[in-house]
């Protein structure tokens, strides 16, 4: 299964964020997308997941079927400012979420099952998402993300806010599923990336560009990320 | 279709017990009951909080189209009282059309679309059927009910089969457009301000003996069933409703906005383009917290200054008008005349609502108070005094204007309108009308200081501080029953005003410190 982008142009008034971006994205890896601030990821996953109008360009999703334009129901986007029903209490939203989507979730785990997978307590479980912390409902998004298990999962930020211990437990968790999934996570923090992705693409002028390993070790790699990011400073 | 309808359902009924539990919990004299969050999930508590919100919400329904067709049917008495039942016909025929293109009700942005569609991922066209179905059967019914004892079982019949008929094709119309357009009916504002305009021009052809009459009405009926038909298959045709949900639903629009207001009121207090230059005269020499208070009302100058000159305008406006009735009809001079000198409580309403101190806090907060408050710098006592101080001066002078209009306004019609005996009235009404303007100033700037509103989202989480709004409210409305001298009112008004302002003051200066921070 493979995420085609073909020609992707996205401006903002006179302003070109995204430009004439062609990259093919692949199943079974995390792809760590790094960018400065202001650089454009947030745009770059809005335009896949058809939130904002893209100027030009087109999405694919090729599998064993063949090639077919992408569809926002095979993807998953677990955005920064975690967005959740705020008067319902999280055993409320989870419930309500598992049995819309009964039919669509394959091997279901009890309530409980689901809880302890992103550590919320008992106690936790009857409150109000309203009274949860920054971190605690970015864990209830990225739950149901991971419950509905799309094709494709973009994350923007997504760890930042989690303490150590769940961050821990998400690494684990998201390896575990990329096997059948695209993943494609963005941060500022590059120890984080080079820690839990296969592939680093870093968003620079305007575009996207697969940096190689190679045969370089983890400092000489980073090196080469934060020079290739700081070349945009002489464009 | 109905597992959707169902769920949704549940999802709103759970939302409204919730919501009401936690303002239980936020009211005074029930906080110190419910300390922990076990009501939340209280089956027994929440099953008879729910029969009361489905009772409760199906009443509202009721209540409101009941109370809508009512007024029509009034409304047609008056403007044709000789034809009533046909006058109604006609304005509700054309209220619905109407209807059909602007009511975006199903596909306006709301959190709980965007929580359902995008966060829950429920089936979108399922959603839209089942939310279109929420809509027009009660809808018909209630509508059916309410005609039917008005006037009769025939006309009630077509009447909300009408409204039924209209809505379905009204949706898929508004389906249709937004796919071609890229944006709703409502949102183009000359289309709609001309339909509204055409409607309301028609609904008043009554008054002249014109109307849609029942015959009509059977004939519309008739044409809008097949209508209907295509309508409906087109609403089935449409496979991306959940593209259209996620273009109208953005994060941006329900982001830090449970509500429209919410989104709205950052828009009233946000800077507008105008004022982002500064002129270099206005802050000269000054420094500090000075030059921060300056830098601040002069960014917000078009907001707070545009609304004072154009309430100065319409208060110039009404005097000028009343003096032109009072120099021709000595039947009005009069009744002004006894107005000024013994209904002055008018005046107390009326500078409430010509008050910008609401929307100035909300301003100083958004804009400002919201990320400052986050330094520790400008949480000191010192700080906090200080800046209340300057901000105080500025917003009576503000309100002034329009309230040195008023005094000079009623002043002369007093004169005009054959004056008063009392001479000392032309001393006290004025300066009456002016501690107004400095009362409602004081207190919105004391209120917001005292109790500080607002999360970092602009949403109000006080609810006394709602309280209090609403109180202010009713005590201004309540006055305007009193009839009372004016020279005795405008001595009672000044002198509390005068105590009012030295105490709320005396209580800001002792806890503002404390109480103002971001909740």
């Amino acid at each position: 299964m493979k995420l085609i982008i073909e020609n992707l142009n996205k401006k903002y008034d006179k302003n070109e964020v995204l430009k004439d971006i062609n990259f093919t994205f692949e199943e079974g890896k995390i792809y760590g997308l790094i960018g400065r601030n202001g650089a454009g990821k947030t745009t770059l996953f809005n335009s896949i997941n058809e939130d904002i109008d893209i100027d030009s360009g087109k999405f694919f999703l090729e599998d064993e079927y063949g090639k077919n334009t992408l569809n926002i129901k095979d993807i998953g986007y677990v955005i920064s400012t975690p967005t959740v029903p705020e008067f319902l209490t999280g055993k409320e939203f989870l419930s309500f979420f598992l049995e819309i989507n009964k039919d669509k979730i394959k091997d279901m785990k009890t309530i409980n099952e689901y809880f302890d997978m992103v550590q919320i307590s008992k106690e936790e479980q009857d409150k109000l998402l309203k009274e949860y912390s920054h971190g605690m409902k970015n864990k209830m998004q990225m739950l149901i993300n991971i419950i509905s298990s799309p094709k494709i999962i973009l994350l923007d930020e997504p760890l930042t806010s989690l303490d150590v211990v769940v961050q821990e437990d998400m690494k684990k968790l998201l390896k575990s599923i990329k096997k059948d999934h695209i993943i494609i996570f963005s941060t500022h923090i590059l120890e984080l990336a080079l820690d839990l992705c296969d592939e680093i693409v870093i968003l620079n002028n305007k575009n996207l560009e697969l940096i190689k390993k190679k045969n370089l070790n983890t400092k000489k790699y980073k090196d080469k990320i934060i020079d290739s990011l700081r070349d945009e400073e002489h464009v | 279709m109905f597992n959707v309808l169902r769920m949704s359902l549940k999802i709103d009924i759970n939302y409204a017990i919730n919501s009401f539990i936690y303002t239980l919990k936020k009211a005074p004299i029930f906080k110190d009951l419910f300390v922990d969050d076990s009501l939340y999930k209280s089956h027994k508590a929440k099953s008879i909080i729910r029969v009361l919100a489905i009772i409760l919400s199906s009443f509202r329904i009721i209540f409101y189209k009941c109370i809508y067709i009512s007024i029509l049917y009034i409304i047609s008495h008056y403007l044709n009282s000789k034809n009533t039942v046909n006058t109604f016909i006609h304005i509700y025929v054309l209220l619905t059309i109407l209807g059909m293109f602007v009511n975006n009700k199903l596909l306006s942005p709301s959190t709980k679309k965007y929580f359902s569609i995008v966060l829950f991922n429920m089936d979108a066209k399922k959603f839209f059927k089942s939310d279109l179905f929420i809509e027009i059967i009660p809808s018909f019914i209630v509508n059916f009910i309410t005609i039917s004892i008005l006037i009769n079982v025939k006309i009630a019949l077509l009447l909300s089969l009408f409204a039924f008929l209209s809505r379905i094709i009204g949706e898929a119309f508004n389906i249709w457009y937004y796919k071609k357009y890229k944006y709703l009916v409502i949102s183009n504002l000359v289309l709609y301000w001309t339909l509204l305009f055409i409607v309301l021009g028609l609904c008043c052809l009554p008054f002249i003996n014109i109307y849609f009459t029942y015959k009509y009405l059977l004939l519309l009926v008739l044409l809008f069933i097949p209508l209907m038909l295509i309508s409906y298959y087109y609403i089935n045709k449409v496979n991306d409703y959940k593209l259209i949900y996620k273009k109208l639903n953005t994060l941006n629009t329900v982001i830090d906005s449970d509500s429209r207001k919410g989104y709205d009121r950052q828009n009233i207090v946000e800077v507008k383009n105008k004022d982002k230059y500064i002129n270099n005269k206005k802050i000269k020499g000054k420094k500090g917290y000075d030059l921060f208070n300056t830098i601040f009302f002069e960014r917000h100058k078009e907001i707070l200054l545009r609304s004072a000159k154009n309430f100065s305008l319409i208060i110039f406006v009404v005097i000028i008008g009343s003096i032109f009735f009072i120099k021709g009809n000595e039947k009005i001079a009069k009744g002004i005349n006894y107005a000024i000198l013994n209904r002055l409580s008018w005046a107390v309403i009326i500078m409430y609502f010509i008050n910008r101190g609401s929307i100035l806090t909300q301003a100083m907060f958004y804009n400002c108070d919201h990320s400052m408050l986050t330094f520790n710098f400008y949480r000191e006592p010192k700080v906090i005094l200080n800046l209340f101080k300057k901000r105080l001066i500025t917003i009576i002078k503000v309100n002034l204007m329009p309230a040195i209009v008023m005094s000079i306004g009623v002043v002369v019609l007093l004169y005009l309108s054959g004056g008063s005996t009392n001479i000392i009235n032309y001393i006290t009404i004025p300066i009456f009308i002016l501690s107004l303007s400095v009362f409602f100033s004081v207190h919105y700037l004391v209120i917001y200081y005292l109790l500080q509103p607002y999360n970092k989202y602009m949403k109000i989480k006080s609810l006394t501080y709602t309280l209090v709004l609403s109180l202010t409210y009713i005590f201004s409305y309540s006055l305007t029953k009193l009839v009372m001298s004016s020279l005795i009112f405008s001595i009672i008004g000044v002198l509390s005003t005068i105590a009012y302002v030295l105490l709320s003051l005396l209580v800001v200066y002792r806890f503002a410190p404390i109480t103002f921070k971001i909740r």
